[in-house]
């Protein structure tokens, strides 16, 4: 080949930042899309096999491809073909400008969360300095809150869409059941941008390299992640797709992939919530006692750490994802009044005292100290 | 050429649209590829397999009207909350005393709403 | 160059959403054009650099009030065919007219330049050096501005207890089978 790596870096230096930085964003974009995209698959296999083992029986495995039946692995994919090719049966009365686009409302802020999420110290490479999330906002926790806070339209529009005044219900209850869970888990967070000072997420992973933020705020920690089950409309909060209540709620009217749909915004919505909690409170991509630059040392690239990280992110994130699993198939479900008195009556003054007095503690500390 | 650096909004508009896109294409799927024989019991509206008893287009509870609205007053709370907490470094003694009026007063009106039992039976 | 497309294509789309919300008949709709607008002027806020607002915008005003507009629209649940509207007055046709002049003679004004605010203080380059837009809003709310502060905590107090009020039918007087049909009853908001 006549393009030697020199000419290859002195074509390079000469292009706008501008450009390099928005193809760096695309090829993060893809591979955090990728990742995200397989979480839900994973998760269906997950939640079948998961609990037949705490239940004693063994789960799917039949399925397979060519004799490789790899666990019953390949359960998830026979079951999305079926889905794709059954017949879509939209009722007759419903709205179908809102009936399709509901589904989408449900997808896309999972998606535009998960762009926020730091995977990784940011990569240097060529003199210019790649951050390891996709997007870098300054008001990353606000981007965050804000774009979660539209899923509450995908479920509202899909029961109000179908008709059906089951689905209407339960979509309504659902709705306000995540609204009023959105409201803790934002005050949860508070005493985070407290301690660190920033609403970066990137700085806030940053800072947790001696400390991780567990152990700062541990109240914190408990709140986001009873919030984190309500918000994804997970067991043991799960009443709006209670499977003995009300048909299947919001879901009634939806069959074929466009059901899948909606699962597939809450399996991203419940990793994107996973990755999120570990950036929070676990130290993100930071590995316990090992520093960012000792690992530089030892792999000898900027990039292959930061990889590491994303790694040491993602088993975070599986723990995670294994904690909703098991806490689904443990616990039994909420009444929807005890659902709303827990949320309201509850948490937001949990969330409240527990800000006052991080707030209180935090500004003894700053005193004593001058 | 001049060193620009990436408005860090212009990803997300990117990813916006991209999501959006992607959302519509999963939803179309399966309406696009699956079979279509129209059947009128096929698509009617599910109640149990009965016949539809009363129409869908009856009028709901207030419960609903009240959470949303606690939501945004709620909601606008914990922005200002955000707000102090960004500055807390700077503003010291003097930021907390006023913002525990602020959450004071709140507290207050949470208070009134729980006595008046408007948070009941959702 | 790309920000002129940028800018030209989020402001269109914003004015597409914006006819929608006013021409639909379904509520709905126009709930759901509203809040893709709103959205969209987040977007301009972004686009200008005042990330903490266009994040506000959409977390408050989208997020949460367009939910309660949704909510009450399906609690009212109204048929929409009783909601067709008569064929326009001569004193509407004649506003919408106006309206339209003003909107012409107002872009014009501003393609030619002439409407000019001056440039403030807090420009880009200086919110950058003072920590980013949350950190000067912040400072400046809790600094110079507590009174309005603390004044907009009153403000929500109030809310708080005129929704209630509204909302909340005073229990106390009623008693077993007639409290029991009051609690059913539905969407009344005496």
């Amino acid at each position: 080949m006549g393009l030697s790596l020199e000419q290859l870096t002195g074509w390079l230096a000469g292009v706008d930042e501008f450009w390099i930085q928005l193809a760096a964003t695309i090829v993060k974009f893809i591979v955090v899309l990728l990742i995200s995209l397989h979480v839900p698959p994973l998760m269906v296999w997950a939640e079948r096999r998961i609990p037949a083992l705490m239940q004693r029986r063994k789960g799917p495995n039949r399925v397979g491809i060519f004799r490789f039946r790899l666990f019953g692995l390949m359960q998830p994919l026979a079951d999305t073909i079926k889905l794709i090719f059954k017949e879509e049966v939209v009722p007759d009365t419903a709205h179908k400008f809102f009936f399709h686009l509901a589904p989408v409302f449900v997808i896309f802020p999972a998606l535009l969360v998960i762009t926020a999420v730091p995977f990784g110290h940011p990569v240097t490479l060529g003199g210019y300095i790649f951050p390891m999330s996709v997007t870098r906002v300054d008001v990353g926790f606000l981007f965050v809150l804000a774009i979660s806070s539209i899923a509450v339209y995908g479920i509202s529009l899909a029961g109000w869409a179908s008709n059906n005044k089951y689905s209407l219900l339960g979509g309504l209850r659902a709705s306000a059941q995540m609204i009023s869970y959105e409201i803790p888990l934002g005050m949860s967070l508070i005493p985070i941008v407290l301690i660190y000072g920033t609403l970066d997420l990137n700085e806030i992973v940053m800072q947790q390299q001696n400390v991780w933020g567990v152990f700062l705020a541990p109240i914190s920690f408990v709140l986001f992640v009873v919030c984190m089950f309500a918000e994804t409309n997970r067991a043991p909060f799960d009443m709006a797709e209670g499977e003995s209540e009300i048909v299947a709620g919001y879901l009634t009217e939806y069959g074929t992939f466009k059901f899948s749909a909606f699962f597939l915004g809450e399996y991203v919505g419940m990793f994107t919530l996973s990755c999120l909690a570990a950036t929070f409170f676990f130290g993100g991509w930071q590995i316990p006692f090992v520093s960012y630059e000792t690992l530089v040392q030892i792999s000898g690239s900027s990039l292959v750490a930061s990889l590491i990280g994303m790694m040491v992110l993602l088993v975070k994130a599986a723990f995670f994802m294994w904690l909703y699993i098991w806490v689904r198939w443990t616990l039994p479900r909420f009444r929807y009044d005890q659902l709303m008195s827990l949320g309201w009556k509850f948490l937001l003054p949990l969330a409240l005292a527990n800000v006052v007095i991080t707030a209180a503690v935090l500004v003894a500390l700053q005193a004593s100290r001058l | 050429m001049e060193q620009q650096a990436m408005n860090p909004y212009l990803p997300v508009l990117i990813f916006l649209v991209f999501g959006f896109i992607f959302g519509c294409i999963v939803s179309a799927l399966s309406w696009l590829i699956g079979p279509r024989k129209y059947n009128k019991s096929k698509h009617e509206i599910y109640e149990c397999g009965v016949p539809m008893v009363t129409s869908a287009r009856e009028k709901n509870s207030v419960k609903f009207y009240l959470t949303a609205i606690l939501f945004i007053l709620f909601d606008i709370e914990t922005v200002f909350l955000f707000l102090w907490a960004k500055s807390f470094n700077k503003l010291g003694w003097f930021g907390f005393v006023e913002v525990i009026v602020f959450i004071v007063i709140l507290v207050v009106g949470y208070v009134y709403v729980v006595k008046r039992g408007a948070l009941e039976w959702d | 160059m790309a920000e002129v497309i940028v800018f030209y294509s989020i402001a269109s789309l914003l004015v597409f959403c914006s006819i929608m919300v006013v021409t639909r008949k379904n509520p709905i709709a126009s709930a759901i054009y509203l809040v893709g607008a709103l959205f969209l002027v987040a977007a301009v806020f972004a686009f200008l650099g005042a990330d903490f607002v266009a994040a506000i915008q959409v977390l408050v005003y989208a997020g949460a009030i367009m939910v309660l507009f949704l909510f009450v629209i399906m609690l009212l649940n109204i048929d929409p065919e009783l909601l067709k509207s008569p064929p326009m007055t001569a004193g509407e046709a004649a506003v919408l007219i106006l309206t339209i002049l003003s909107f012409i003679v107002i872009s014009v004004t501003v393609f030619k330049g002439q409407l000019v605010a001056p440039v403030g203080e807090l420009t880009t380059q200086e919110i950058a050096k003072n920590g980013g837009n949350t950190a000067v809003i912040g400072l400046a709310l809790f600094m110079k501005y507590v009174w309005p502060f603390e004044l907009a905590s009153f403000l929500i107090l109030l809310a708080i207890v005129a929704s209630v009020v509204i909302a909340k039918k005073d229990k106390k007087k009623l008693t077993g089978d007639q409290a029991d049909a009051e609690r059913n009853m539905v969407g009344d908001l005496r």
